[in-house]
């Protein structure tokens, strides 16, 4: 179906419903036949201190030659001047949109991850393993024992290898993610931990801990499925915010987006509130007193990397302009596993200070910095160099801040 | 690298570690927040106090030299108790007849009984505490008591003195805290370690205020503190040139630039020669950069008084220049002189007063 033909809401929920339903028998039968499944990426969109307007959503994306045309206040169909319909937008809170779409994955994963790398306004939802061990636990309390899920755990200790990391592995995050639905290459040279459990919630929600204490890769989530609430299959969320439709309802799939979303909105906010430095005026106090606020982002490495290790992270992180963290800045070395960084986010280009030491990573977000920066910096840090690394900001673990975002909207999580 | 034992004598080590100290972080991290565990945070940076008139006539009256308003490094707050320490960081011990004392006096006078008043907050324990290397501690207290003692014996008010020693040793920086000291801040009475020391590592925590012309550095010490100010400025041009389109023309101010590398200190540094100081650094830098860029473009980058001008043309040249300025490096330039006056000074003075005006 031509997706242009679509002009309202209501249709575009009656198709991708339908869409879904027939995806689902085919599922069945271990066949797509009729078409790719139903997949959502969720983006977070940056308009500083503006509103963010429907003209300015519409400026963002038209630079990049893809046209939003309204449907409602917050639909929009999404056409590529080179692609043509790539799916449907919708701004399902102030910061951040869903992009639903029926192209395979092998098309929408890049042209979707090349919009976000060439347009600074916008970046992936970023899902860490400590976000997903919150998530987790919601599905083992919303879900009955005897449903199935699954998890993906993704550690690539790409910074401890033998030889040198050739250009090519480092060159850009797009290779990772578009092998991430692959088996995991067989490489002897470095830990890669790539690997898919699926069970009985019941049975996952019984064993995990143990097992995650046995070999900690297994804190490393990079995927999880919510278990359907309306019938067979569920809800992939990737760690950069993707998320597949193995259901056969659409409707239940974008309530699982909604979901995700408005906790990871809550922790967007709480992180900038705690975490933004800056010197202000005391408040009430007139305007001759100013105070530090903010606090630090610490982040404790399980066990302390080794001297090259170390130096590797740092010279591939900061000497070559496409890096998997995304950061630019002068390392000042103050050590052999000790420099200071003043730098900046490469992809929102946005201030961040940086120590790093073998032991962990300790980082000072200016007012006005975005908390995803942090988000990505705690999902890359567990994906590549400590799966079971602790995080917190100021003295309050990371973790509790999940729980208390998802608290905020109603959905109680049992501390750990 | 720099030894723990030089740059305990540093005061903007020093102001650095006693923010870091009252900041909120977990277990084993770099640095122990001692006084943050006891309940203390930043209640201001460098506040301007004012000595009470009455005080102020009472001394002149006496005799008495002091200074009408005196700002403190940092005051440091304990909410629950409204407990308050006025912090001084000092590089060295002073005596009750230098030029020093005059400063300490109104220190003296405006954290303490009196501090109610002077910061207009409910005070119920008030402090004057001063940071010092350990081996000048000792001798410190002896003059600050004896500064104190000229102020009780005339019957104008003063504070209870508390003075923490900086130590370091093979393993660790602790700081020394006498009986006084320990009951104030709750600290165990002797040394209290905060950080420690990795071998051939240069123990300096991230600088929160990266840079403070009025405090009195050694070159090597001045040299670092300008490495960070100008990796700070460079990030903030990167950070407003990454994400501008091309063909587009951006203007950034240099009070903007300042603002960003000193998390909104520069606007609030009431010192003009300061300020000029600090407009004169980041006016160098921006020609040091804009030559590094202008040799990619020609002509793209300008530095005008008030700030830089850059005029982005198509894609293919955005990202040459953008790439031109990350790959600028401060590191290669000479860190430790002095900068000079431009052609611009007079200008940059009149366009930083029109900048305040408006």
């Amino acid at each position: 179906m031509d997706l242009r033909q679509i002009k309202s809401r209501h249709e575009m929920t009656r198709f991708f419903d339908g869409y879904a339903t027939d995806r689902m028998e085919e599922l069945g039968e271990r066949k797509l036949k009729g078409g790719p499944l139903v997949k959502t990426s969720l983006l977070e969109v940056l308009s500083g201190e503006e509103a963010l307007t429907d003209e300015r959503l519409l400026a963002i994306f038209g630079r990049r030659k893809v046209r939003l045309e309204p449907l409602d206040d917050t639909l929009f169909l999404v056409t590529d001047d080179d692609r043509g319909s790539i799916g449907f937008l919708e701004r399902v809170c102030p910061r951040i949109v869903a992009l639903y779409s029926v192209l395979f994955a092998d098309d929408f994963g890049p042209w979707s991850r090349r919009i976000v790398m060439r347009t600074p306004e916008l970046d992936h939802v970023w899902l860490s393993g400590l976000t997903f061990r919150v998530l987790w636990k919601l599905v083992a309390r919303s879900s009955h024992s005897h449903r199935f899920t699954q998890l993906v755990f993704t550690h690539n200790s790409i910074f401890d290898i033998d030889g040198t990391t050739s250009e090519s592995e480092e060159d850009d995050e797009e290779v990772s993610d578009a092998c991430r639905d692959e088996d995991p290459t067989d490489v002897v040279d470095r830990r890669a931990t790539s690997f898919t459990l699926v069970d009985r919630v019941g049975v996952i929600q019984e064993k995990l801990s143990s097992f995650q204490e046995l070999y900690s890769p297994l804190y490393a989530i990079s995927r999880l499925r919510f278990p359907s609430s309306v019938g067979r299959g569920g809800h992939d969320f990737y760690d950069n915010g993707r998320v597949t439709n193995r259901s056969g309802s659409f409707r239940d799939h974008r309530s699982h987006v909604l979901f995700v979303v408005r906790i990871y909105e809550e922790l967007l906010k709480s992180t900038e509130q705690r975490a933004w430095y800056s010197v202000g005026k005391h408040p009430g106090v007139g305007e001759q007193l100013c105070n530090i606020v903010g606090a630090p982002v610490v982040i404790r490495f399980e066990k302390p990397l080794e001297n090259k290790v170390f130096d590797r992270w740092v010279s591939t992180t900061f000497e070559r302009k496409r890096n998997r963290f995304r950061l630019w800045g002068h390392p000042i070395r103050l050590g052999p596993t000790k420099v200071h960084v003043y730098g900046v986010d490469r992809h929102l280009w946005q201030p961040l200070f940086l120590e790093l030491t073998a032991k962990g990573c300790t980082a000072i977000i200016p007012k006005g910095t975005c908390g995803n920066t942090v988000h990505r910096l705690v999902t890359n840090i567990q994906r590549y160099l400590s799966p079971g690394a602790e995080v917190f900001i100021g003295d309050k673990p990371y973790i509790e801040i999940v729980e208390e975002a998802a608290r905020k909207i109603g959905y109680n999580v049992p501390s750990e | 690298m720099c030894r723990a034992n030089e740059l305990i004598e540093d005061p903007l080590f020093q102001l650095n570690v006693l923010l870091w100290l009252a900041q909120p972080l977990p277990p084993q991290t770099g640095i122990a927040p001692l006084l943050y565990e006891s309940g203390f945070t930043v209640y201001a940076i460098s506040p301007q106090l004012g000595v009470p008139l009455d005080v102020r006539l009472g001394c002149k009256e006496k005799g008495i030299d002091l200074q009408g308003t005196v700002a403190p490094d940092v005051v440091l707050e304990r909410e629950n108790d409204h407990r308050f320490a006025f912090v001084e960081c000092k590089k060295s011990s002073f005596g009750a007849s230098s030029s020093t004392a005059r400063q300490a006096r109104s220190l003296l006078v405006v954290a303490g009984p009196r501090a109610a008043d002077v910061l207009s907050e409910e005070i119920l324990d008030s402090s004057l505490v001063f940071l010092i290397p350990e081996d000048d501690r000792e001798c410190l207290a002896d003059s600050l008591t004896a500064i104190r003692e000229e102020l009780v014996e005339n019957g104008l008010p003063a504070a209870h003195l508390v003075v923490l020693g900086l130590l370091s040793s093979e393993s660790e920086v602790c700081i020394v805290a006498d009986d006084r000291a320990s009951n104030f801040f709750q600290l165990a009475s002797g040394e209290n370690p905060f950080i420690e020391l990795e071998p051939d590592t240069d123990p300096r925590p991230l600088y929160l205020i990266p840079y403070d012309p009025d405090i009195d550095q050694s070159p090597q010490q001045t040299a670092h503190s300008k490495r960070i100010l100008f990796e700070r400025m460079q990030s903030s041009v990167i950070a407003a040139v990454g994400p501008a389109n091309p063909r587009s023309e951006l203007t950034i101010g240099l009070e903007k630039i300042l603002g960003d590398a000193t998390l909104g200190m520069f606007s609030l540094w009431e010192n003009a020669a300061s300020q000029k100081h600090l407009r004169r650094l980041c006016g160098d830098l921006m020609r040091n950069i804009a030559n590094a860029v202008n040799v990619v473009a020609s002509g793209v980058m300008v530095v005008e008084p008030t700030g830089v001008k850059i005029a982005l043309g198509d894609e293919a040249q955005s990202e040459k220049v953008l790439d031109a300025l990350t790959r600028f490096s401060c590191e290669t330039l000479d860190l430790e002189s002095e900068p000079e006056a431009t052609l611009f000074e007079g200008i940059e003075d009149n366009g930083a007063a029109s900048e305040e005006a408006n």
